[in-house]
């Protein structure tokens, strides 16, 4: 049995919330994230076996969403750790509080009553960072992981996450291991500026965020731009197709084509024309060689009639 | 497993068995599968008890894929062992990187086909002995070598094991080190600029709570990521054997070292070239770039670098070092393009030239030109001895841009493709003209 098994209550919980991939599909979509069926599977199965998900994709494809998405699906909360370079343990797991650690000392001087390391070193002086929190939520169902671009974290990191992956259990000298009653679901992003160290993917479950295809772009924006209308969504995914299907620097993510919807829509856009294209294309393209390349290529061509 | 009716039996029945064989196939076309992979198969398979095909590859590909490029070869292993080609993957993998695609074409049997199929009708070398075969060569290969992009593996097995090693020997001395950067991460350090409070407090419980020795941390410093472009096309040939082995050197040297090989297109080698046996590496990165001397799109290659790898990350901060002659076929306004994009992004570029050791030398070739103004460093490295010099501009922390007058390019920069005087002769041996297969025309006699 592996350390990281859901038994009891929380096993119980989780299988009632989503009992098939189906069932977990129809709960995102219900909290508007539009999945297909590999992602629906992949995160199926990384909240039942259970196993850390790792998620790599172009930018704006929605893998962070995936995990804010499976939070609100299973009403818990979300605990995010943003990856940066040189983020370490103090940043990412526990520090200890210090300033309170010396009030305590200056107090037990003060009073004449013995203060000994190991009262100093208590789980009371304990600052927790994102990563204890998720270990220490307290249930029933588990907290949802977001560990954020881990490809931005130097790869000594990724050496400190392991344990927390397998075992749902991190080490801390002063106090000895802390396990997970509730064991987190845990989401992995990665936007692939380098490869991540083999023994991590080992631990996860992979899966690989493609764009999604024309259909199910124009339901995702309308879903998220309350308000818009069909035939602008549908333009508007089918501009977005062509300007990734160019030589752009930069192909617009999903996270623009709603950006750019909801520009249009403010602007009170009806339907997608060339002055329209002009005036919000800083809202999909955000290079100015790619905003050029597209102009020289004719506004007009991604409006379609 | 040839009826369909049995196949969902079998699996039903022996489950072990079938995730084990499929976990073989895998492990055969280059998708690394454990035992422990191999497992949760099988418990994920209880879960989700697939019932469509469909099902059931996604289950398979989110267990036992860990990276997108093995999506292709999963995906044939998979139609191999479960049936038709269903579902069509919906993603081209956006990269050529060194893994094997598929079994039934492995990258040595590949390379071995090709190669028959390059002697029999090899079009690179020119005829031998001909004084003007250099320029024969170059505009005879970009028709062919562009249009069709013929592409040729060459096995690095027909160098004399002898030299290789030899080679390999007096480069592993060389020692490649990066300028550093400062980390945001801090490290103990009794001198450093910064308050270590966790440390302090600690030690200031022994002294009932009066910090009296006041521990310090200094930010950490770390060499910058060094990033390698080179040029692997025909007219490079002589000298991209031994550029190979500087790349394996450089990239054993840590993890912070990206090698990439480049002719019409761009193949990734870092995992390549990190092994311990460097004439296997070189064996894996003959057989990862199909397109071995062939024709140079320089443009198009730093596009694909930039696009895929640089933007991401890759170079940011970085020194990248390309190893190239600058003979572009393609469009040097790209060039120039792609350059500036890369300077933008790097630390320092760093161009090695080895014709540029030829006194007079001035960049005339169309890509050269065009990249000169984004280079800060412009060394030849065309022997073990000039390759210091390479070190010596990848170490410096501070480096004046070269200083060569940029002659305007000429109209027809290969009608004056001309091998220049001493660019190669101080080749280590076995790297020069002499040799069959390699560039004819090179030889300090055989100039015009």
């Amino acid at each position: 049995m592996s350390p990281r098994e859901v038994t009891g209550e929380a096993a119980g919980e989780i299988r009632h919330l989503v009992p098939d991939v189906e069932t977990l599909a129809q709960r995102l979509a219900s909290v508007d994230y539009l999945v297909d069926e590999g992602l629906a599977t992949s995160m199926y199965l990384s909240l039942r076996l259970p196993q850390p998900l790792l998620l790599e994709g172009e930018a704006g494809v929605g893998k962070t969403e995936a995990g804010k998405s499976l939070a609100a699906v299973l009403d818990t909360p979300l605990i995010r750790l943003q990856c940066y370079d040189g983020i370490d343990a103090a940043e990412a797991l526990y520090e200890w509080n210090y300033p309170r650690q010396l009030l305590s000392i200056r107090l037990a001087d003060g009073s004449g009553t013995k203060l000994s390391e190991e009262d100093l070193f208590a789980p009371d002086y304990l600052i927790r960072r994102p990563l204890l929190r998720a270990l220490e939520h307290p249930g029933p169902r588990p907290a949802v992981l977001l560990i954020d671009e881990i490809d931005r974290a130097d790869d000594d990191f990724e050496a400190f996450l392991l344990e927390l992956l397998a075992d749902a259990a991190v080490t801390i000298p002063e106090i000895g291991t802390i396990r997970a009653t509730h064991p987190p679901a845990i989401v992995l992003t990665s936007n692939r500026t380098r490869d991540l160290h083999d023994a991590v993917k080992r631990r996860c479950l992979y899966h690989w965020i493609d764009y999604p295809t024309p259909q199910r772009e124009v339901e995702i924006v309308r879903r998220r731009v309350r308000g818009a209308s069909e035939a602008l969504a549908v333009q508007v995914a089918d501009a977005v197709g062509r300007i990734r299907a160019s030589d752009v620097q930069k192909p617009p993510g999903v996270a623009e084509a709603i950006d750019w919807v909801a520009a249009l829509a403010l602007l009170g856009v009806e339907e997608l024309d060339e002055a329209a294209v002009d005036r919000t294309l800083g809202s999909v393209l955000k290079y100015s060689e790619d905003q050029e390349l597209v102009r020289a290529a004719g506004l007009g061509q991604l409006v379609t009639r | 497993m040839s009826d369909t009716a049995f196949t969902v039996r079998t699996m039903y029945l022996d489950l072990p068995a079938v995730t084990t064989a499929f976990g073989r196939r895998l492990q055969d076309a280059g998708v690394p599968t454990t035992a422990e992979r191999a497992a949760r198969f099988a418990q994920a398979l209880e879960l989700v008890r697939p019932v469509s095909r469909r099902r059931l590859y996604w289950t398979a590909r989110g267990v036992l894929v860990t990276d997108q490029t093995q999506v292709k070869a999963f995906d044939s292993v998979f139609a191999s062992v479960f049936g038709t080609q269903e579902p069509a993957s919906t993603f081209e993998p956006d990269e050529a990187e060194a893994t094997p695609r598929a079994p039934d074409r492995s990258p040595t049997m590949q390379s071995r086909e090709e190669q028959g199929a390059a002697g029999a009708g090899g079009l690179s070398s020119g005829p031998p002995g001909d004084g003007d075969s250099e320029d024969l060569r170059e505009v005879a290969v970009p028709v062919a070598a562009s249009d069709e992009e013929v592409l040729r593996s060459k096995h690095f097995d027909a160098l004399a094991a002898g030299e290789l090693s030899q080679l390999y020997r007096l480069m592993e001395r060389l020692e490649v080190a990066t300028p550093t950067r400062r980390m945001r991460r801090a490290q103990r350090d009794r001198r450093g600029e910064r308050m270590d409070m966790r440390r302090t407090l600690r030690g200031s419980i022994r002294t009932a709570g009066d910090p009296i020795r006041l521990a310090r941390r200094r930010r950490r410093v770390v060499p910058r990521r060094i990033v390698m472009l080179c040029d692997i096309s025909g007219s490079m040939e002589p000298y991209a054997r031994a550029y190979l082995q500087f790349l394996t050197c450089a990239a054993g040297s840590g993890p912070n070292a990206e090698a990439f090989v480049f002719a019409t297109r761009l193949t990734r080698l870092t995992r390549a070239l990190r092994s311990r046996s460097p004439e296997r590496a070189i064996q894996r990165a003959a057989a990862a770039a199909p397109d071995w001397s062939s024709g140079t799109r320089i443009g198009d290659a730093l596009k694909g670098f930039n696009d895929r790898h640089g933007r991401r990350g890759m170079a940011r901060g970085a020194l990248v070092v390309i190893l190239s002659d600058g003979w572009e076929r393609g469009d040097p306004g790209l060039v120039a393009r792609e350059m500036e994009r890369l300077s933008r992004l790097a630390y320092r570029i760093v161009w090695v030239n080895p014709r540029a050791a030829a006194s007079g030398f001035s960049p005339r070739a169309g890509g050269m030109a065009a990249a000169l103004p984004h280079c800060d460093a412009l060394v030849s490295g065309h022997s073990l001895d000039a390759l210091d010099e390479v070190i010596e501009a990848i170490g410096a922390e501070h480096c004046t841009p070269p200083d060569i007058r940029v002659d305007e390019p000429e109209e027809e920069p290969w009608a004056s493709a001309t091998p220049m005087q001493g660019s190669s002769i101080a080749m280590p041996s076995g790297y020069g003209p002499s040799r069959g297969s390699t560039t004819p025309g090179w030889g300090p006699d055989e100039s015009e």
